[in-house]
């Protein structure tokens, strides 16, 4: 090792100083950057239990199982009590069951001040919905874009349930719509009760998103394939919002 | 020690400079495109400024267009509905036919002049031209193939590696970049040097018959073909039956408003001398039966206004009507070794 490092000539040690400096600091910038943020985290769940893809599951009316579950979150804001906002910029998610790492959201960096509102939408805008091909999670290789109309499917949601008298007794929901009437872009809006207040040393805030909610809302005999824009997607898209919840 | 850092600091601010001008001069290599705008026509519609033309994006997205590994099993590329010598359509097939030898529902349109298209479809139900390519693509009937695995398969190959790198700057392939560049190619297919145009600035002139169609054409056909690009980029009920074994009711399935009800899209007429057959579903073989259609139009209250007032054309008007039509065709756009299968 003595040997080696005398051998080395001081250039090439500054060389490689520079080098390793140059990387660490580039390094902690990003580590930085993820560790201190707040974080909006997605609990998925049925009832009180995590939810898993192709476990059966029991409704009202019922019994199903998911194998697919995804959703935009965009438009992401922080009120805080002494009236400041936070919007944040460029900012759409999708949220994959299947991807553990898009359930956290990064959202800004974490403030000793207490949250009074958080807001977001389920979905993406109708900018957004004509502005061509997008990048990263807005990428259509995600599968997340219709092709034969234009526009973002806001939410997927498909299974398989014997109520279900179709093709391998499948349910398909692909919930979206830019054009008006049917916008199917909605706002979810969480008011923080001050008593039992997010506590600032928090990173993470959790939402629930218990899909019981959703499926003890509709019987599958009777709804079970929403593909396209519409009245029905509108109204598959309200009863999605009473999904979410903040502990 | 102090010194030590200076070093260090300084050698930091050599390196990022050196960077810049690394990137700066890789810039450099890409060969920026001037998108021309025909004299007298209006501003295209497509935003430039998110799609910056170049040469590099323009030779990948031609790659693209021609090649098969678009579509699932590497049978079906673009140019196999979009054939350039016939306005890139489907020439001679009612339905155009995909992958597997399925036939579609459509007449598939001619691929020209898309720059000024604000939707694209014979429904419009797509709103980017970025978009667009991603319907063939998907369709179980056309392409059957998924964007995320023409990415992966695009990712393979050597060729388009090194394409992306040349034209994007990046090692890895996404579906934007895929989508963008197939945009480069096709809106760059401007159609806008056939006889009539040439008649129109003064370079040609029109022979008696074309001249007797102009005038007809002007009378009749204008009000939603306005030139010079052919079309309104509106949907209209033009009185064709609904084909029952097809059952397409055109835009209304995009906007489920009833009153699109068996709207479709004022196609463009330029090159129509070559894209038969013409319509939504390619009923008509030839242009003399199309203009025989509106010249016998039984009036019914769905028919927009511009078509309420009866043609009442003679043989010989509809001679010279198809003429004129025929003065649309832009035979250098059908046959520009620039927009062909690109040959290494």
């Amino acid at each position: 090792m003595q040997k080696n490092y005398r051998y080395q000539s001081n250039k090439k040690v500054i060389r490689k100083t520079i080098i390793v400096v140059f990387l660490f600091v580039f390094g902690l910038s990003f580590a930085q950057n993820q560790k201190d943020s707040l974080h909006l985290k997605f609990n998925l769940i049925w009832k009180n239990e995590p939810l898993k893809l192709n476990k059966i599951y029991a409704s009202k009316s019922d019994t199903l199982q998911l194998t697919i579950l995804k959703f935009y979150v965009s438009a992401i804001a922080i009120n805080y009590t002494d009236e400041s906002t936070y919007n944040q910029k460029n900012s759409y998610h999708l949220i994959d069951i299947e991807d553990v790492n898009s359930l956290a959201i990064p959202v800004c960096k974490k403030l000793n001040k207490a949250i009074s509102k958080i807001t977001f939408c389920i979905g993406v805008d109708s900018l957004a919905s004509v502005s061509g091909a997008l990048s990263g999670d807005l990428d259509a290789t995600k599968g997340m874009y219709w092709a034969w109309q234009s526009g973002f499917i806001n939410m997927k949601i498909e299974g398989n349930s014997t109520s279900c008298k179709t093709r391998k007794n499948e349910f398909q929901f692909h919930i979206g719509g830019y054009l008006k009437p049917n916008y199917a872009i909605r706002t979810v809006e969480f008011l923080i009760n001050q008593d039992n207040l997010i506590t600032p040393i928090a990173l993470e805030l959790p939402i629930n998103v218990d899909l019981a909610t959703f499926f003890n809302s509709i019987q599958l005999s009777e709804t079970n394939a929403i593909m396209i824009p519409g009245k029905k997607a509108m109204e598959i898209a309200s009863l999605t919002t009473k999904m979410f919840s903040i502990e | 020690m102090k010194v030590k850092y200076l070093k260090i600091f300084g050698a930091l601010i050599a390196f990022s400079t050196t960077i810049y001008a690394v990137l700066a001069f890789t810039n450099c290599y890409l060969t920026p495109i001037y998108f021309d705008i025909p004299k007298g026509w209006p501003k295209p519609h497509y935003n430039f400024s998110k799609n910056p033309l170049t040469e590099e994006g323009f030779q990948l997205g031609r790659a693209l267009f021609y090649d098969p590994i678009l579509s699932k099993d590497n049978t079906i590329s673009c140019s196999s509905c979009h054939l350039q010598q016939t306005g890139f359509t489907h020439v001679d097939h009612q339905l155009s036919h995909g992958i597997d030898g399925e036939i579609g529902n459509r007449n598939s349109l001619s691929l020209q002049n898309l720059a000024w298209s604000k939707h694209f479809m014979w429904d419009g139900g797509i709103n980017h031209i970025d978009m667009q390519a991603l319907a063939p693509i998907t369709s179980k009937i056309e392409m059957n193939e998924t964007l995320e695995n023409v990415v992966s398969k695009l990712q393979k190959e050597q060729k388009y590696q090194y394409l992306f790198q040349k034209a994007y700057r990046v090692k890895k392939i996404t579906g934007q970049l895929t989508l963008k560049a197939l945009s480069q190619f096709v809106i760059s297919l401007t159609s806008a040097n056939s006889k009539y145009d040439k008649v129109i600035r003064n370079e040609e002139q029109f022979t008696d018959m074309e001249q007797k169609g102009y005038t007809l054409f002007k009378q009749n056909c204008a009000s939603c073909h306005i030139e010079p690009l052919f079309s309104n980029e509106k949907f209209k009920y033009n009185g064709l039956e609904i084909d029952a074994t097809l059952n397409d009711f055109g835009r209304i399935k995009i906007t489920q408003n009833p009153k699109d009800s068996l709207k479709f899209k004022v196609p463009t007429l330029r090159n129509i001398q070559f894209t038969f057959p013409y319509m939504h579903d390619g009923r008509f073989k030839t242009l003399n039966e199309v203009v025989k259609h509106y010249n016998s139009l039984k009036q019914n209250s769905y028919l927009p206004k511009e078509l309420t007032k009866p043609m009442n054309l003679s043989d010989d008007d509809r001679t010279d009507l198809v003429a004129f039509m025929k003065t649309l065709t832009d035979k250098e756009f059908l046959s520009n070794p620039r927009f062909s299968f690109p040959r290494e």
